[in-house]
């Protein structure tokens, strides 16, 4: 008794310093923020008359100048050294290498917590322990990642201060405060998150669990903030504030967090992470898989896999709509900014991206297609797939047409302009939005035949549920086609709003219908349980592809973000002088993309290899009772 | 279900007939035409119609014990796609988009043909046939691929590789960033910001509001707004000054532009492209009127380095025009195509 209330105590004092630790940097950036405050006032002591004024440049608002202005930098050693090669190439690969394993490390803990959670809150203790066990398989594999992200982290700052020394003055100069509580911040993630693994087995019960639970919050929260930190430097640099016309900072470090572009980088970044993180444990449980020797082993992968595949899904579904919200805002900021992307000289870069985009919803419904094979019963769903798939390429066509074809002379004259009056519908946004409403729902719809792939209802009223949902979703896509069409007939910039009752459509499908079935399917006869393990391995390599359409959109979209600043270290504040200051072609965009998913996989291999080391030891472990053994795979979804 | 079935394949007889007599000359190519306007949905329905009906004949194929292997399914159906966008569509569809919708279709049938193990087995069998090469007839057909396929891969590379003279691929863009601001007349204006002067309404101030309630019903001038005739002389404010811009328009573009403003004018077929397509979605619909504002100033000369390959012989209309014909002909342009300048709030 005197140990466990020992062990509360101990608890709840880890649980304390923890959130010391999350309070520590803001209590300490307090000073910077008040000398930031102060300085003013001191200049004011020595006399009005020094006293400067700025206005701001995004809110228009005055304040005092603090900053010296942005560098005009020009082209040589002092403000760009470099080594025999391309300085902007070195520095794309180190800031992608470091953003990849950001992100996963980042998304991961958010999947521990929600499985930890699920296991605590599930009455069957089985599923409780399997629950515990996959939350502890994700959180170990991040380990080794992390590591390897403050490794790359200090890559990148070092190749900007040896490569870019200029601008990274003048950017760290604007950000001091923020730099330190970043800086602080990733010391109370590290505690945080060694306190979380290596106390998972001293915690594993009653009140104590709680607290472990509750650490998963605390790491989240910290990690999440620390992406906002650094989403307000690109942020900063896309869409400036809080500096003068010469990039003079005004003393309001709030402007230069809270730019324009902020918040829809921040919702969009977490959304994309955590689809991200979904993708990569679901190859990694795909790699597994295909090389289990036993049926335990491919059981407990398949069912692994199933749960990140839903989960990264789960934030993919949004992912579109954030995307938008985004690329509304980039046009509300700078109109050229917009066309720019969408419209100019990196349209062909969003074309690319939209067939990302469909082959991630075009995997992941052939996932589960494949994943109604491992259920007995499901065989009267399976002979209706082609008319989904029918549905998912029409959405796929559309979505992916070009406005700005790729042509010769010749196909443009025969095409008689520059316009096809097929084509020119479909490239435009309001065809794209109807396109990707289509595949949303499609992949919704799909979800649901899955999720009573081997049920029958035993509701009393379970026909007269199924013919609501099926004129439901009738009635859905018949809105989200009409909307789209009719865009076609009134204003662009309401056009741009008939995306929301679409928007609207698809996440009714999403929210009432798994609703509606769920009610449908409880209690419900099943035909038969899931065989875990008996799935085709062409569903496994349907979640690599997966996982590798999310990396490959991630650094694509992370290259369009960056080059619509075209040639702005700040855009039109600082000017880029380096020699390397255009816009690079779409194919050569398109290799190094390829070239960094490529170093990524083949190092996430390596972190794999290092976390099958430890579980080869665990079936010894397990036979003497340690947790960490094999898990056995869960019976339902 | 054999009825639905039997109508679906009735539709498919019928749809692959037309499809097959229309391509071959028999059947007058006019005769279900694709309507300009209705082009994008009808090809999606005629799509549709085309699955169903396949659908249907393979059901009622089955069920009279004619089974249509899947294997030849999925490859004629692929062909199908590919022959209905090259013959089917008018204008030409080109090959780069051709070439993307045809692997989109490729990997759609890929997971047709292999959505359940049954159907993947039904599938794999005549390829594992042939593999396995059990019988006579498979063994000689397995040593024909062994001989065919290298020459074909062989005769792709050497294609690929061999030096061309064809004009080379062009990525035009077609609307280039604006700068931020542009001088004309000795003016700055800021494209962000600035509007057209004439939108306005009968109070004299701006409002889009109400000129857009002004505009003629559809596009290419079909159906006009009752009372609202630009070309009634008693017209005032707005509807004057878009009867002032049409004034202007025909002495001045729709030479080139067209009387009906599709890009087919008079001069029209001399350029290549021909001119923008104002009756086109994809061009002023979805552009702010500073926008056009700032190429008719500036035409084709004006591009910008973004706007590769610079493809463009308008004049710069500054040179002819003041700045209040310019925004007057802009009025009406939006006027006559029945679309709406883009705004942002």
């Amino acid at each position: 008794m005197g140990l466990v209330a020992g062990k509360k105590l101990f608890s709840i004092m880890a649980l304390g310093a923890m959130i010391g630790l999350l309070l520590l940097p803001i209590a300490v950036s307090l000073p910077s923020l008040a000398i930031g405050a102060d300085a003013p006032d001191a200049v004011k002591k020595e006399g009005e008359a020094k006293v400067e004024k700025g206005r701001d440049v995004y809110y228009k608002t005055e304040g005092i100048v603090v900053g010296a202005p942005a560098p005009k930098t020009t082209d040589g050693p002092r403000d760009y050294p470099r080594y025999n090669f391309e300085s902007r190439v070195l520095l794309w690969f180190a800031n992608q290498q470091h953003l990849y394993y950001g992100s996963f490390v980042l998304a991961v803990p958010i999947f521990c917590m929600v499985i930890e959670f699920m296991g605590v809150v599930t009455k069957d203790k089985a599923m409780a322990k399997r629950y515990d066990q996959l939350a502890y398989d994700f959180i170990k594999i991040s380990l080794t990642a992390y590591s390897l992200t403050a490794i790359l982290g200090g890559i990148l700052i070092f190749t900007f201060l040896t490569l870019y020394p200029a601008f990274f003055g003048y950017l760290s100069s604007i950000f001091r405060p923020v730099m330190h509580i970043y800086a602080l911040m990733f010391v109370a993630e590290s505690g945080t998150l060694y306190i979380y693994y290596y106390g998972w087995d001293k915690m594993k019960e009653g009140f104590l669990k709680w607290i472990h639970l509750s650490m998963s919050v605390i790491l989240n929260v910290i990690g999440t903030l620390l992406m906002f930190l650094a989403n307000s430097w690109i942020g900063f640099m896309m869409s400036p504030a809080g500096v003068d016309e010469q990039g003079r900072y005004l003393g309001n470090i709030w402007h230069v967090i809270h730019t324009a572009l902020w918040n829809p980088l921040n919702v969009h970044r977490i959304l994309g992470n955590m689809a991200f993180g979904g993708g990569v444990v679901a190859a990694y449980a795909a790699y597994k898989f295909l090389a289990s020797k036993t049926d335990e082993d491919r059981a407990h992968y398949d069912w692994m896999g199933y749960i990140a595949m839903a989960l990264g899904v789960a934030f993919l579904i949004p992912l579109p709509f954030a995307g938008y919200w985004l690329m509304r805002e980039v046009y509300a900021y700078r109109q050229q900014m917009g066309i720019t992307l969408m419209g100019g000289l990196l349209a062909w870069l969003f074309i690319i991206q939209a067939t990302m985009i469909g082959i991630l919803f075009l995997s992941t419904n052939y996932y589960l297609w494949q994943a109604l094979g491992r259920m007995r019963g499901a065989e009267k769903y399976q002979r209706y797939i082609k008319y989904l798939v029918f549905l998912l390429v029409c959405g796929f066509l559309v979505f992916i047409t070009p406005h700005t074809i790729v042509m010769t002379p010749a196909e443009l004259k025969a095409m008689g302009g520059q316009q096809h009056p097929v084509l020119g519908n479909y490239g435009v946004m309001s065809a794209k939005n109807g396109g990707i409403n289509v595949i949303i729902t499609t992949t919704v719809l799909s979800f649901v035949w899955y999720m009573r792939g081997n049920k029958v209802s035993t509701v009393s009223w379970s026909k007269f549920g199924n013919i609501f949902m099926g004129v439901f979703f009738g009635c859905a896509y018949l809105n989200i086609i009409w909307l789209a069409i009719y865009g076609y007939y009134i204003p662009a910039n309401v056009r741009v709003g008939l995306s929301v009752p679409q928007v609207a459509t698809t996440l009714s499908c999403l929210f009432f219908m798994f609703a509606l079935n769920g009610v449908m399917m409880k209690g419900a006869k099943q035909m038969g349980p899931i065989e875990w393990g008996k799935i085709s391995a062409r569903s496994q390599y349907a979640l690599i592809m997966l996982a590798t359409a999310f990396t490959w959109m991630m650094g694509l979209m992370g290259y369009i973000r960056s080059s619509v600043r075209l040639f702005w270290h700040v855009n039109e504040i600082m000017r880029d002088n380096s020699p390397w200051a255009y816009t690079h072609t779409v194919g050569f965009a398109a290799n190094m993309i390829s070239f960094n998913v490529l170093f990524f996989w083949v190092s996430i291999l390596f972190v794999f290899w290092l976390g099958s080391l430890g579980i080869k030891k665990a079936p010894v472990e397990a036979k003497a009772g340690v947790p960490g053994g094999a898990p056995q795979p869960a019976g339902g979804h | 279900m054999k009825a639905i079935m039997s109508v679906g394949a009735l539709i498919g007889v019928v749809g692959l007939l037309l499809l097959v007599g229309m391509i071959l000359d028999i059947v007058p190519s006019n005769t279900v035409r694709l309507v300009e306007g209705y082009m994008p949905v009808q090809m999606l329905l005629e799509l549709a119609l085309f699955v169903a009906g396949f659908a249907g004949l393979s059901y009622m194929m089955t069920a009279m014990g004619m089974t249509f292997p899947r294997f030849w399914q999925g490859i004629l159906f692929w062909a199908f796609i590919l022959l209905y966008l090259k013959f089917r569509v008018y204008p030409p569809i080109p090959f780069s988009v051709r070439a993307m919708y045809g692997t989109v279709s490729l990997v759609a049938v890929f997971m047709w043909v292999s959505a359940n193990e049954e159907d993947w087995k039904k599938f794999k069998q005549p390829i594992m046939n042939i593999l396995d090469a059990q019988t006579g007839m498979n063994k000689l057909l397995r040593y024909a691929y062994l001989i065919v396929l290298p020459i074909l891969i062989g005769g792709f590379s050497y294609n690929a590789m061999v030096p061309k003279s064809e004009e080379p691929i062009e990525l035009r863009t077609v609307h280039p960033a604006p700068p931020a601001s542009t001088k004309v007349h000795g003016k700055t204006y800021t494209l962000q910001t600035s509007q057209n002067p004439y939108r306005v309404n009968p109070e004299g101030k701006y409002d889009q509001e109400y000129t857009n309630a002004n505009i003629v019903e559809q596009g290419m001038g079909r159906l006009m707004k009752p009372n609202a005739n630009p070309w009634d002389k008693d017209a005032q404010g707005y509807l004057k000054y878009v009867r002032e811009g049409g004034e202007i328009f025909f002495q001045n573009c729709h030479f080139c532009h067209g009387d009906n403003l599709n890009g087919r004018g008079l001069h029209a077929f001399a350029f290549n492209p021909i001119p923008a397509n104002f009756t086109d979605p994809g061009t002023i619909a979805q552009l702010q009127e500073t926008f056009i504002f700032w190429r008719v100033s500036k035409g084709g000369i004006g591009l910008p380095n973004e706007g590769f390959p610079w493809a463009s012989v308008m004049p710069p209309w500054e040179q002819h025009l003041t700045v209040d014909e310019i925004w007057k002909v802009i009025l009406f342009e939006y006027w006559h195509t029945g679309y709406y300048p883009r705004t942002w709030d």
